[in-house]
Parts: structure tokens; C-alpha cells; sequence
């Protein structure tokens, strides 16, 4: 290994590397079909060292943090070093590969310089299918994980001869919308090809001992950066908790418990109270729980940390197995990427409400608020999904009001305008208007939530849902009080009116309206007299 | 009264007015820069014709770019705006699209504010669908019943801005009528921005609606002060000349007005000197705007923000970096970074002597013995190196590097960063950096430019003629021209020939009309047609050129053509017509080089011989030569200092430079020897 570059040249090895990541999200969304990585952007861009640690990361989406390093690790273990190709492009998404849930599908490109693997460029989206039991791929009723969808453990797909199409064949034989599909694959390998051209031109300008040294010292920046974050801390030991609503099989509300060890520069996230694992898909795994730890530091303690394997350093994750944090490979998760993983959020500030309140928001609609729509658009004879997240009121602050709907926390993803929806789907938008008086009091007010009305033009469209803080309302802070707690009303022509259930499956009909109400934020502080 | 012969190009920045004036009988050429007087622009505008020696009876045509409307938008500056939104609907722009500025800071609000407070949206009965049918009318009732809300209100200027009012115009049109007598301003929203996406045209159309007061008032006065001797033309964002009666009712085209003539006028030169790709570096104290030009054409987008917000307009294509001679450099721990803070125009870098002390990229090149100290920078600023070197110091005591190394590592670190937005906007682009030339003005852009081409591998670097006053001849040598585009959005299955046709032909005869008002031939006028094409699904478009009349063929033939340029595949699926551009210009007024009567060279001697640091070269001597002075055909080698009072062009070993016959320099960036 050869001496240290000086910080120059390590911040400008930095920035061509960060350039790099960036870059490969962008060929993805520019070239992808579907809309959830068009226009919603969920995907994520990496590249690793030789041992997938990671180096950079193109736009950094919170769910993702920690996942795609783990997956280049996990991926090396089940596929040696030794058997792989320059040109080479393997997809995977088994959860308990280093990932999160189906629907992730990562694409990973070794490679090589100086005669052997000097990096990994790794591109994760999410595809709008990934086949299971119901179209959209959230299969609330899921019992094992076989229902959720086509399961793929390292496969290569392409070759430097370009793709092995009886293998594109049998993923694409085994998803929904196969044109899409095939779309996304190509996006996910163009991005990683652009990453290798790249890489080869910063290799051979700085040579691979000097890149391996400036990887190192930039590890050790984010090392550093974390523990100077995490100073900022009392010492300590605090305990919190925080409540799925149910896991979709029915039941009662399921425990996420965290023991928050603050010491000198370094924490423990100790997860072995949360309760067992789930029956239904909430359930998330261990990787996803280290992407909401890291967030949930960021935010309270270094919003400037830069992502990569030097910042996991200083931090000590526990979950125990059999629990909902390391579930056993058969249970489904495919709704634990992002709303249990919120919930991890939730209980971590909870375990410091009275430690840090000033840096803390007050809870917020930390869900998806994922509304499934499928069916047949008489207009176009042809099969639709719409894939739609709600934001809710933002919880209040020790020094502000919390705004009205915006996305918090662990993901960032838009909503689809009205206009966009009418055109493509059997449905009509009524109404989008803000809940007013959804947010909760407090010297601060919590956010109001919103209220959209969708109204079915067609003959027959199925609804999923995945919503969390149905019953348990966003929490207030030092005496704030809760928001309002989401509500969905199915509204049919003959006046019937019925509430449903946070994870649910039903059938609509023309006519029919749906009114998705989602929650205010919490209030900081106690309303003064 | 005489008409007078001088034509006038001015750009009102935030600091600077720039003017250049050619005179059409004699050919002489005059320039200037002069400060801004940011609360009167029309007093701007007089005092760059003091300095350069004209008056208002002697201009012919004054050609005006401005950031009015820009610094209106930045500094919330905009008149009170009613807001008309479909009934359910006027929470939109306080929705938004839901997403948050911030990922990782929670002090930091969310989203900005509503443009419009909730006591001034007003919600209207009536509803279109997606196909244009009506599903609800509008009765009169409504309409009187919005008039007397807007009167209510006391507002001037009134948004309209309904569902789906792009596939059927006629709500939008009946609300506009009734509303003329009760509000002076009314701006509706198919008009603006006929596509789907109702926060990003609602918002479009309100700071349109906020900008007209204020635009008319300032052209009204400009008007009045130019008198009937002088046309009067303004520089749009998408790149060429609109009339006054067109900006009055689209003030918003003035956003990009001051970039948009810088851009225009690289996409000029590039033309003249033959470059099919080049990139425009702009460099200045805060920001660094770059463009990219195609195949010769000035890319031009219609998804931009201003100050957080979105506008959905055709502007050109221009990415503002927030790094410029002012970012400063700070150790963190054993890193270092450059930017993003800034020491902007005040206190500036420290070597200005205005109370700046942390190091910036420009003490970095003060130290590196670029900038002249002999100089008055601008003719104003005494630079001064000792403050540079102070500011430095900390820097290199911290990390054990010599002083000079230290600046050295600084240079490097700001093109590394401006590398990797350059990286981003060619990408986006789908072009290959390394097929472009970089063509730098502003004033830092020429000290970076040939260090930034070498970091890409690009070959050449121009810095024209003219560059420190690049915007305002933007201006002087800008095209009438008019642009819009129309959400088609048409499938190669069921494809409507006719319908395509009438859409052509309406735009096309629309987009004429204020060309022909303003005087100027219907032949002469030249239409330009851009098809945005995808396969169904795709977010993102492939601009498609072609002729009329449309051959889906051939269109379909030269999209999958792009599509495989662009993303490296492309498949025989059916594709779609998202969305029609047409632009139409007057034939062109002047060519850059008309105006450039190379000038007798004073001499080819260097003015002073410096020691300026390259990259692991050391202290090298290196002759400074004055820019003004510089015949044609005049070549020299790196290491060469090139300045004048606005900027100054670093040829660094390994690099040669020389005038061309126009007395543009060019620079082969060649390698670092």
C-alpha cells in the first residue's frame, strides 16, 4: 500500500468517485419504464471496495443506507471473488442476502483493474413487480415468503457477450409486466457499465494503490465524523419503544423495543426486546434495521456524515434472532422496508424524548401510506397499477410548527399529480385538500395531514393497502398531543360506508370512492393556560 | 426625429450592466461595464449609454436582457396574486408534491410556503376530465360569483389555474373574459403551460401573475425614456428576442433573461467556429452556470426550479453550480472541503481587502500568481497578496503543506467539484464530454477553463472575444424567436395524422404572429420542430427534430436512433408522442464575427513576466500578455498569462494558445508536461 495522498487529492478522488454514484442513478432514471423509478426516483446508486465496503453513494435514499454495502458482502459470500468476469452483471434480491425485501432488485458489476477486482458498482430499484401473490407485489395476507414474489439469489444475467436470455427469460417469465420489467433490467445494467467506464478512467490516472489508500482514509473520515456525531450525545444508557399497528394477520399492536447505549464517541443499538417475528409481511431484516439506526444518528446527531462503510464503525447493532428485526428466512417482509423500519426510527427517538427533545420532531405519518390501485383501464383494454404514498402532517419542533403533508423520515418518494392519475388510470380524483385541524396541539402544532378523494371509473380495480399509524396516532413530545390517526373510507354508490384496515385487499367497483385521510403530526410542548 | 444607427445590447445583472453597441454605418464597435442600480434598472441602462458615449435619440434598437424578474422571484419581491383552482383543489400548492428539501436535517423546513395564502384561493364549480370532456359546466353564475370574490379581495393580479384545463380551454378562457374587469392582471395556467402536473403549472402560472405589475410598470417607464426612435426588445429564457406587448403578458419568460443571452451567444460562437458540442463555463464570485450545446443547438428544457420553486416553461438549459471564485476552503478534521460556503460579493476573498479572511479559490489563485497585482480588478479592486497568503496560511500550517501546494490543492479540489456538475449536465444530456469544447467567460471561468478541460480530456478551450461582456452581446446578436411546446401525448398505434397536422399549424401560425407585428417578413420566418419521444412507460423523453409535415416513420426511425445513442439499447416496441416543441425565428440580426473587425496589434510583447505554480512544476516564470493588444494568428505556449481588466486566461505548461482570425483565443489543452 503506498503513502497516505495528500487530503487534496483524497477530496479530489472523492468527488470523481461521488461522481461516479451519481451518475449511475441517473442513467437509471432517465432510461427505466416504470414509474416508481421515473418519476418517484426509488433506487439507489453504490460502489463498494473489493470488500464491499462502501465507498459512495449516488442519491442517498435513507431505506437504503447500510443495504447496499451488506449485499456486495453477503453476495461474496455465496459467489466467491474468483468466479467473476469483467463485464460480468448478477442480479439478486433474497432479503436475507443483504437486502431488504423482493421488490429491491440489486444489480452488481465487479470491477476490474491492474488484473483483478478492485470495485463494485451496485444499482438497487425497486420494481413495480416482482410477481407473488398480488399484482404491485404488497401482499398484506402473505403468510411465508414465497407469496410475496420470484425470488432470485446471485444470477448472472449478463456476460461482456451481453445478457444470457434464457436467464432474462425466466425472471421476466415470473414478474408482471414483462416489457416494463425488461426495461428496468437494462436501465440497472446500463448504469453499472457506465460505473466500470468510469472507474477505469480514475484507475488508470491514479493507479489502484493510491484509489485503495484514498478509499481508506475516506473510510476513516466518516469514522471519525460518526464519532465526533455521536459526542454530541450525553452518555448514557435510555430505553424507548414504538408500535407497529398489527402485522396485516390480525392482532395486536407488535413492540419495536431499542436499549440506546451512548458511550465515548460509540453506541450500541440493542434491539433483542422488540418482539418476535411476525406472521404477516411486516417483519424486516437486520439490514434494514442498520439503514434506520444510521438515519435516525444522522438526523439527530451528524446530518453531514458522509455515507460509507467508515460510519457503521463506531456503531454496535443487536437484534436477536426469531424477532421481527432478524426473522427466519420464511416470513414475509416486503412491508418491514418501510414501515417497520420507521418504527425503529420512532423508537429511537422515543429512548431520547428527554434526552435530546430540541433536536427531535414530534411524530409524524411515518408510513408509506401505500395505496395499491390495479385493474383494467376500459380506455385502453390495457392492466394498470397504481403505486401511491401519502405524506401526513410533519410533528411539531421545541421551536416551530410542524408543515402540513410532507413524506418523514425513511423515505422521500412523491406523490403522483391527479392529472398524471386521470390520464393513465380508471380513476378520477375528487378532491386534495389539506385535513384541517388533523395536526396535534401543543405550544407547537403539529402538521395537518390530507385528504384525497379517488373515485373508480372503471369496471373493476382491486385495492391494496399498507398503512401503518391507523391506530397508533403520531406521538407529541414534552407534553404535545398526538395527531389524528390515518383513516381510509370505501364510500359506494348505494350510501354503504365502511372503514378499512391499514392492510387490507378489496375489491372496488365504478362508482365507488375511496377517501384516504391521512394524520396530523404530533405537538411539542404542553399547550400553556 | 433622426433614427439613430447605433444597435444596443445591455445586460442588467445583479452587480454589472454590460453594454455593446455596434454602429450600422460606420461598424464601430463600443463596450462597457458600469454598476448596476438595482432599484432603478432604467437608470442602469442610462449610465451604460454615458459610458459608452450614446444617447437614447441615437439608438436604432436596444436589445435588454435583465434579472428583474429573477431577483423579483429570489427575493419574494411579487405582487399579491388571487388564486382561481378547481373546486377540491386549491390545497395543491400547499400539497405539493410531498416530498421534503432535506433528508437528514429536521430544523429545516420541508417545503417552502405556499405562494398564495389560503385566504386568497378561491375554488370554482366545474370539472373536465382527462379526455377533454366537460363533466361539470361552468355557469355564468360561478364566473360572477369569482369576479366578485377576486374584487373582494383587492388584488391586481389574478392566477387561473384549473384541472385538466389543457385538453379543453374552454373553462380557463370563459374565468379569463369575466375576470378582465375585475382585476388589471389575469394569467391562465393552459396558456402558460399546457401540460398535466397541476402544482408545477399552478405555481408557474402565480408568478407569472406576480410578475406582471411590476413588469409593466418598468416597461411602461423604459417606453417612456427610449421614446418612438428606439425598438425595444426583450431576452427571453429560451434564448432569443421577445417583443414588449409578448413579455408584458409573459413576464415570467424574463427568468433566465441575463444566462440565457450568455448561453445564447456560445451557442453562436460554437456555430461560427464550427463546433458541433461544446459547454458553456461561466464562471463567477458565487455561482458557475454551465449549458451545453448539441449538434450545434442550445439544449433547451421545460423543468426547471427558481428559488425552490418550479416553473414549466421552455428555458435554455442552464445549470447554476454553487461554487465560483468566492467558495472557501475549511479543513474537517483530516479532510478538506471547497464550498459550499461562500464569500460571495461581500466581504468577497480576502486579497479584495473588504473584511473577507477565510481562504477562497480566488486567494488560492492569487497565491498561485495568476491574477496581476499590478491590475485594478474591474478597475476598481486593488488585489492584495499578502491577505491571500495570510488566508491560506492556516490551511497549510494544518496540514504540513508548503503554502503554494496548499493554493495548488485548493485549485485542484474546485475543478474536481465543477467537474462533477459539468459530469452531471452532459450526462443528463446524454453527451460525451470529451466531444465538446469548453467555451469560458465570465470572469473566474477563464483561469479554471484549460485545468477543468484536461480533468474531462477535452482537447480545446475558447475564450471569445467580448467575454467579460458576453451576456449583453448575447442580446445584441439574438434572433426574434418563439418557442412552445404541447402535451400530444399519441402512441405509434394510434397514431392521428391529422391531428398532429392542425396542431403543427395552429402553434406554428402563433408562434409567427408576434414576429410578423414586430415587422418582419412571414417568409423569412424559420420554424424549428422538436418531437419529445419515449416507449410508453419512459418518464423521460428523447428530443426528436424533424420536418413538416410529421413522418411517424421516420420519426419513430430517428428516435430509436437517439435511444440507442443515449442509453445504449433500443427496441422495436411501439413508442409514444409525448409532447410537440416548435420554435420560429426571425432570420438572424448579426453574426458574432460581423463584429469583429480585428483591431491593429500594439504589440506581442509580454506586459510583465510573473512566477506562477502549475501542477508538481514549482515556481515557473510566466509571461503575462495584454488580451486588447493581441493580434490575429498570434500564437504562444504555456506556461502564459493572457488578461485585461476582467479576467484572466491561464495557459498552463503543456498548452498552447492563439488568436483566431476574429480574435477569439483558443487554447489546446494538451497535456500536463
Amino acid at each position: 500500500m503506498s503513502a497516505r495522498p495528500d487530503p487534496f487529492t483524497i477530496e479530489v478522488i472523492r468527488n470523481a468517485l461521488t461522481a461516479i454514484a451519481e451518475e449511475m442513478s441517473l442513467v437509471v432514471m432517465r432510461a427505466a419504464r416504470s414509474p416508481l423509478l421515473r418519476e418517484a426516483g426509488d433506487l439507489s446508486s453504490a460502489l463498494t471496495d473489493a470488500n464491499g465496503n462502501l465507498i459512495a453513494q449516488g442519491r442517498d435514499i435513507p431505506a437504503h443506507l447500510g443495504v447496499m454495502g451488506s449485499t456486495v458482502q453477503e453476495f461474496l459470500k455465496r459467489v466467491p471473488a474468483e468466479r467473476l468476469s469483467p463485464g460480468d452483471v448478477w442480479f439478486l434480491n433474497l432479503p436475507e442476502t443483504g437486502g431488504n425485501h423482493l421488490p429491491d432488485v440489486k444489480a452488481i458489476r465487479p470491477v476490474f483493474a491492474e488484473g483483478e477486482v478492485q470495485a463494485y458498482a451496485v444499482s438497487l430499484a425497486h420494481w413495480a413487480d416482482i410477481g407473488g401473490a398480488k399484482p404491485g407485489s404488497y401482499v398484506p395476507d402473505a403468510r411465508d415468503a414465497w407469496q410475496e414474489g420470484f425470488r432470485i439469489p446471485p444470477l448472472r444475467v449478463f456476460t461482456a457477450d451481453g445478457p444470457d436470455r434464457e436467464k432474462l427469460d425466466v425472471i421476466l417469465a415470473n414478474v408482471r409486466g414483462a416489457e416494463e420489467r425488461e426495461g428496468d433490467i437494462l436501465a440497472q445494467m446500463a448504469s453499472c457499465r457506465s460505473a466500470d467506464e468510469r472507474l477505469q478512467d480514475v484507475f488508470a490516472r491514479y493507479g489502484a494503490a493510491t484509489i485503495r489508500a484514498a478509499i481508506s482514509d475516506l473510510h476513516d473520515q466518516s469514522e471519525a465524523e460518526m464519532r465526533a456525531a455521536l459526542r454530541t450525545l450525553p452518555q448514557g444508557i435510555y430505553e424507548g419503544v414504538d408500535w407497529l399497528d398489527d402485522d396485516g394477520a390480525g392482532g395486536t399492536p407488535i413492540a419495536v423495543r431499542v436499549r440506546v447505549d451512548i458511550g465515548d464517541g460509540e453506541a450500541t443499538f440493542d434491539f433483542s426486546d422488540t418482539d418476535d417475528a411476525a406472521l404477516g409481511p411486516l417483519n424486516a431484516t437486520p439490514f434494514t434495521a442498520s439503514a434506520s439506526v444510521f438515519y435516525a444518528v444522522k438526523a439527530i446527531a451528524g446530518p453531514d456524515i458522509q455515507p460509507n462503510a467508515g460510519c457503521a464503525r463506531p456503531l454496535n447493532i443487536v437484534t436477536r434472532p426469531g424477532s421481527l428485526l432478524n426473522p427466519p428466512v420464511e416470513r414475509p417482509v416486503v412491508g418491514g422496508n418501510h414501515e417497520t423500519s420507521q418504527r425503529i426510527v420512532d423508537a429511537i427517538f422515543n429512548a431520547m424524548k428527554d434526552v435530546v427533545p430540541e433536536r427531535l420532531t414530534a411524530g409524524g405519518s411515518t408510513t408509506s401510506g401505500l395505496l395499491l390501485f390495479s385493474g383494467r383501464d376500459p380506455r385502453t383494454d390495457r392492466w394498470t397499477t397504481l403505486y401511491e404514498v401519502h405524506g401526513g402532517g410533519e410533528g411539531a419542533r421545541h421551536d416551530r410548527d410542524g408543515m402540513p403533508v410532507v413524506r418523514p423520515h425513511m423515505s422521500n418518494v412523491m406523490n403522483t399529480p391527479a392529472e398524471v392519475i386521470e390520464a393513465n388510470y380508471p380513476i378520477m380524483i375528487d378532491c386534495q385538500a389539506l385535513r384541517r385541524g388533523s395536526g396535534g396541539c401543543g405550544a407547537h402544532r403539529g402538521g395537518d395531514g390530507q385528504q384525497r378523494i379517488y373515485r373508480i371509473t372503471g369496471p373493476e380495480v382491486w385495492l391494496t393497502t399498507m398503512v401503518e399509524r391507523c391506530v397508533i396516532p403520531p406521538y407529541g413530545l414534552q407534553g404535545g398531543e398526538a395527531g389524528e390517526p390515518f383513516r381510509i373510507t370505501l364510500e359506494r354508490p348505494s350510501g354503504e360506508i365502511c372503514t378499512l384496515t391499514g392492510k387490507t385487499h378489496v375489491r372496488l367497483e365504478k362508482g365507488d370512492r375511496i377517501v384516504m385521510e391521512t394524520s396530523g403530526g404530533g405537538g411539542f410542548g404542553s399547550v400553556i393556560a | 426625429m433622426m433614427d439613430g444607427s447605433w444597435k444596443v445590447g445591455v445586460d442588467i445583472g445583479g452587480t454589472f450592466t454590460d453594454v455593446i453597441a455596434i454602429d450600422a454605418s460606420s461598424g464601430e464597435v463600443r463596450t462597457a461595464k458600469v454598476r448596476s442600480q438595482t432599484s432603478d434598472p432604467v437608470a442602469s441602462i442610462v449610465s451604460a449609454y454615458r459610458a459608452i458615449g450614446v444617447g437614447w435619440e441615437s439608438v436604432s434598437d436596444l436589445m435588454h436582457g435583465t434579472t428583474m424578474a429573477t431577483n423579483a422571484i429570489v427575493e419574494g419581491n411579487l405582487a399579491p396574486v388571487a388564486l382561481v383552482a378547481t373546486e377540491g383543489f386549491r390545497d395543491t400548492i400547499e400539497i405539493g408534491r410531498q416530498n421534503r428539501r432535506e433528508l437528514y436535517r429536521l430544523d429545516v423546513t420541508p417545503k417552502l410556503p405556499p405562494l398564495v395564502p389560503e385566504e386568497r384561493r378561491l375554488e370554482v364549480r366545474g370539472r373536465i376530465d382527462a379526455q377533454g370532456s366537460v363533466i361539470t359546466p361552468l355557469s355564468d353564475e360561478e364566473c360572477e360569483r369569482i369576479a366578485a370574490a377576486v374584487v373582494e379581495l383587492g388584488v391586481d393580479a389574478v392566477a387561473v389555474a384549473l384541472q385538466q384545463c389543457f385538453t379543453n380551454t374552454e373553462h380557463e378562457t370563459k374565468l379569463g373574459e369575466r375576470l378582465e374587469g375585475s382585476a388589471s392582471y389575469v394569467a391562465l395556467s393552459h396558456r402558460m403551460n399546457p401540460e398535466p402536473r397541476e402544482f408545477e403549472r399552478t405555481n408557474t402560472t402565480i408568478l407569472n401573475a406576480a410578475l406582471m405589475p411590476l413588469t409593466a410598470g418598468y416597461l411602461n417607464e423604459l417606453e417612456g425614456a427610449a421614446g418612438s426612435g428606439t425598438n425595444l426588445h426583450l431576452f427571453h429564457s429560451a434564448g432569443g428576442m421577445a417583443s414588449v406587448p409578448v413579455v408584458k403578458e409573459r413576464p415570467l419568460t424574463l427568468a433566465l433573461s441575463g444566462p440565457a443571452a450568455g448561453v445564447a451567444a456560445a451557442g453562436k460562437i460554437a456555430n461560427e467556429l464550427g463546433l458541433d458540442n461544446a459547454i458553456g463555463f461561466d464562471m463567477g464570485g458565487t455561482t458557475t452556470d454551465t449549458c451545453v450545446v448539441i449538434d450545434g443547438k442550445v439544449q433547451i428544457s421545460s423543468d426547471q426550479r427558481l428559488a425552490g420553486r418550479p416553473v414549466r416553461q421552455l428555458m435554455v438549459a442552464v445549470e447554476s453550480i454553487g461554487a465560483g471564485g468566492g467558495s472557501i476552503a475549511r479543513s474537517e478534521g483530516s479532510a478538506v472541503r471547497v464550498g459550499p460556503d461562500s464569500a460571495g460579493a461581500e466581504p468577497g476573498p480576502a486579497c479584495y481587502g473588504l473584511g473577507g479572511e477565510q481562504p477562497t479559490v480566488t486567494d488560492a489563485n492569487m497565491v498561485l500568481g495568476f491574477m496581476n497585482t499590478d491590475r485594478l480588478l474591474g478597475g476598481v479592486i486593488r488585489l492584495d497578496p499578502e491577505r491571500a497568503r495570510s488566508s491560506v496560511k492556516p490551511l497549510s500550517d494544518a496540514f504540513g503543506i508548503p503554502i503554494q501546494e496548499t493554493a495548488l490543492g485548493i485549485y485542484r479540489v474546485a475543478n474536481a467539484s465543477m467537474a462533477r456538475a459539468l459530469r452531471r449536465v452532459t450526462v443528463e444530456r446524454g453527451v460525451d464530454a470529451r466531444s465538446c469544447a469548453l467555451i469560458a467567460f465570465g470572469g473566474a471561468g477563464p483561469m479554471h477553463a484549460v485545468a477543468l478541460a484536461r480533468e474531462f480530456g477535452i482537447a480545446r478551450v475558447v475564450v471569445p472575444k467580448f467575454s467579460s461582456v458576453f451576456s449583453a452581446l448575447g442580446c445584441l446578436t439574438a434572433e426574434f424567436s418563439y418557442a412552445e411546446q404541447y402535451a400530444v401525448r399519441m402512441s405509434s398505434t394510434s397514431w392521428d395524422g391529422d391531428r398532429v397536422a392542425e396542431l403543427c399549424a395552429v402553434m406554428k401560425d402563433r408562434l409567427a404572429a408576434p414576429i410578423v407585428a414586430a415587422g418582419h417578413d412571414c417568409g423569412s420566418i424559420v420554424t424549428r420542430c422538436v418531437a419529445l419521444v419515449r416507449y410508453a412507460g419512459q418518464s423521460d423523453t428523447v428530443e426528436v427534430p424533424f420536418d413538416l409535415p410529421l413522418d411517424p416513420k421516420s420519426l419513430g426511425a430517428d428516435f430509436r436512433v437517439r435511444h440507442e445513442r443515449l442509453y445504449g439499447f433500443a427496441t422495436e416496441e411501439a413508442w409514444e408522442l409525448d409532447t410537440l416543441r416548435l420554435t420560429a425565428s426571425a432570420a438572424s440580426r448579426s453574426d458574432i464575427t460581423d463584429l469583429l473587425e480585428a483591431e491593429v496589434s500594439e504589440s506581442t510583447m509580454p506586459i510583465a513576466t510573473a512566477e506562477c505554480w502549475f501542477d508538481s512544476h514549482g515556481a515557473l516564470p510566466t509571461p503575462r500578455y495584454e488580451r486588447g493588444a493581441l493580434p490575429v494568428d498570434w500564437r504562444v505556449g504555456g506556461p502564459a498569462i493572457i488578461e485585461d481588466n476582467w479576467s484572466t486566461i491561464v495557459v498552463p505548461p503543456g498548452a498552447k494558445a492563439w488568436t483566431d482570425a476574429t480574435n477569439h483565443l483558443i487554447v489546446e489543452a494538451g497535456d500536463a508536461a
